[in-house]
């Protein structure tokens, strides 16, 4: 078992270096994908450093806790996206019959799956998260904190992911849908969950999950409460297994394909 | 001992369908009509272990679906298959240590990464130590002829270098069954010839039982001696070469070779005209489809 473990993380590594000596074939675009990355991030922070000039907060958040939102949120889109970008992709796979090369691989069929591409731009952006939360200075300890809301948050991100883009073994074209709710994820989490009440406060906690991969990891970075960190780490945990449990129930339909393709 | 063993094999598939035009789009956003599509229909065969064994049948025959039912790609919607003794619903992961695949029209390989590193990747995925996958690739490349382009990145290489590189890949754990499925698809006749080779020396060498899949003939006379056709989802002849040649041609198994590609048949008038293996299979699907 520990050895299947074993040459299971061995593969996967394997692959994240690989996916990543792809990338790095074309220098030039490498860079300037992470540049350009961290470039693209930097033009919003200046947007609400004008805004917070006019008026003291935003729904309860100052500059510190905007800065930590847009770190929090850039670092686990990031990392999910180094780390698990196919899942992205993942409705695409499905419905164009892509599966087959991992479902020949005697290795965890979605393991490999999730861990078998990197968006290299994603490095801008964890690096940039990573940035932004240092500038903040929030202490060794919240440091450590906000690296496992970091890891929370893309597993929730990956998760998210993974549960819309399965539910294309039953409904086709649901890679708009799993594109759309997973940007909406990203749109709403960089504002201050102060300025949404009621229902929109309700479905962005629970089904755009923008306050468990963000907002409460950012409550806490200002101010602990071991009650919100079990709920989060509860809604990541039931989230994973829920998407896991998705996805497959739903390889039993896997209808392959016989388009001409290519691993690139 | 049976390499595979295969009962009762059935696969359905629900295809939607739509009439012609904006009209026929309306229709089916509203009503869609979903159709069943029974791709394979109660086949049964078995493979000895060490056979070379063509499957072959028309598009659509349910050719691609039986050979990704017997590697654990799909699951069969109803009777039971074992390869090597495993069952592929029940043990993908176990089986995929004992076969090996080649698709001839999907790629495995990383594009923008050399063979070398693409079979260093494989040997870690079939749990090789470092060693063993260097010994393999050492003994692979020297057999293959790989020297010259196994540091050259897979997106430069020609289609038979490609594909040479494919079957490489699939071998590097040393499987006990090889599936290849379309494996000569757009190669040149010379490099056709130098993989029905390659194909015949694993065999020979490692006694690894081939189940081929391929439209062209030349790989089914080459390479196997047994022969299964399937049609519309079901066998319709399962033979050894010699025999469907001798069968069809009413000849004697003794005068005919299969690899002759030529033999004579006698016409209606009495005379002795060229006649394939190639066009006995022809006649063959379209009797069934006649049928």
């Amino acid at each position: 078992m520990l050895t299947a473990v074993k040459n299971q993380m061995r593969v996967c590594l394997l692959s994240v270096k690989y996916n990543i000596m792809r990338e790095m074939v074309n220098k030039v675009t490498f860079l300037t994908n992470i540049c350009f990355m961290l470039l693209n991030n930097a033009t919003f922070l200046v947007q609400w450093i004008i805004l917070l000039r006019l008026r003291e907060d935003v729904g309860g958040y100052t500059m510190r806790e905007i800065m930590l939102l847009w770190g929090l949120t850039a670092t686990s889109f990031g990392l999910s996206h180094i780390l698990f970008a196919r899942v992205f992709s993942l409705s695409e796979l499905i419905i164009k019959g892509k599966l087959d090369s991992f479902l020949v691989q005697p290795k965890n069929v979605l393991v490999s799956v999730l861990t078998s591409s990197t968006d290299i731009s994603a490095i801008g952006d964890f690096l940039y998260g990573v940035v932004i939360v240092c500038i903040c200075r929030p202490g060794v300890g919240g440091f450590f904190l906000f690296l496992l809301f970091a890891v929370t948050g893309a597993v929730i991100f990956t998760s998210f992911a993974l549960l819309l883009g399965s539910l294309s073994f039953w409904f086709v074209r649901m890679d708009m849908v799993q594109d759309q709710m997973v940007m909406n994820i990203v749109s709403f989490a960089t504002y201050p969950d102060g300025i949404f009440n009621g229902v929109t406060r309700f479905l962005l906690y629970f089904v755009i999950p923008a306050g468990m991969t963000v907002w409460h990891p950012v409550h806490m970075l200002v101010r602990f409460e071991a009650g919100m960190l079990f709920t989060v780490l509860g809604y990541a945990g039931g989230l994973t297994a829920l998407a896991v449990a998705v996805f497959y129930k739903g390889l039993k339909r896997y209808a392959s394909g016989n388009l001409m393709e290519a691993r690139l | 001992m049976q390499a595979i063993r295969v009962e009762n094999l059935s696969k359905t598939f629900r295809v939607k369908r739509k009439e012609k035009g904006m009209r026929g789009s309306i229709k089916a956003f509203i009503h869609p009509r979903i159709e069943e599509i029974q791709a394979v229909n109660g086949v049964s065969f078995s493979v000895e272990e060490g056979e070379m064994l063509a499957f072959i049948g028309p598009n659509g025959a349910g050719k691609s679906t039986t050979i990704k039912m017997l590697t654990g790609i799909l699951y069969p919607d109803g009777g039971r298959v074992e390869v090597m003794g495993i069952d592929p619903t029940k043990k993908r992961r176990q089986l995929a240590y004992e076969i090996g695949t080649v698709f001839g029209q999907k790629e495995q390989l990383w594009t923008h990464l050399t063979p070398y590193d693409n079979f260093r990747f494989f040997g870690a995925i079939y749990d090789l130590s470092e060693e063993e996958t260097e010994a393999r690739i050492g003994e692979l490349a020297e057999r293959f002829g790989l020297a010259a382009f196994i540091d050259t990145p897979v997106r430069n290489l020609s289609l038979g270098q490609r594909i040479r590189c494919e079957i490489v890949a699939s071998l590097i754990h040393k499987p006990k069954v090889l599936f290849l499925d379309e494996p000569t698809i757009g190669l040149d006749p010379v490099v056709k010839e130098n993989v029905r080779e390659l194909i015949r020396q694993m065999n020979r060498e490692e006694h690894t039982t081939i189940f081929l899949t391929s439209h062209d003939v030349g790989d089914i006379e080459k390479l196997c001696r047994r022969i299964i056709i399937v049609n519309a989802g079901q066998i319709v002849q399962d033979d050894s070469v010699e025999h469907l040649v001798s069968h069809y041609l009413d000849k004697s198994p003794a005068n005919m070779q299969a690899q002759d590609r030529a033999c004579a048949v006698k016409t209606g008038n009495g005379e002795a005209q060229a006649r394939t293996l190639e066009e006995i299979i022809v006649d063959i699907y379209k009797s069934k489809e006649d049928s």
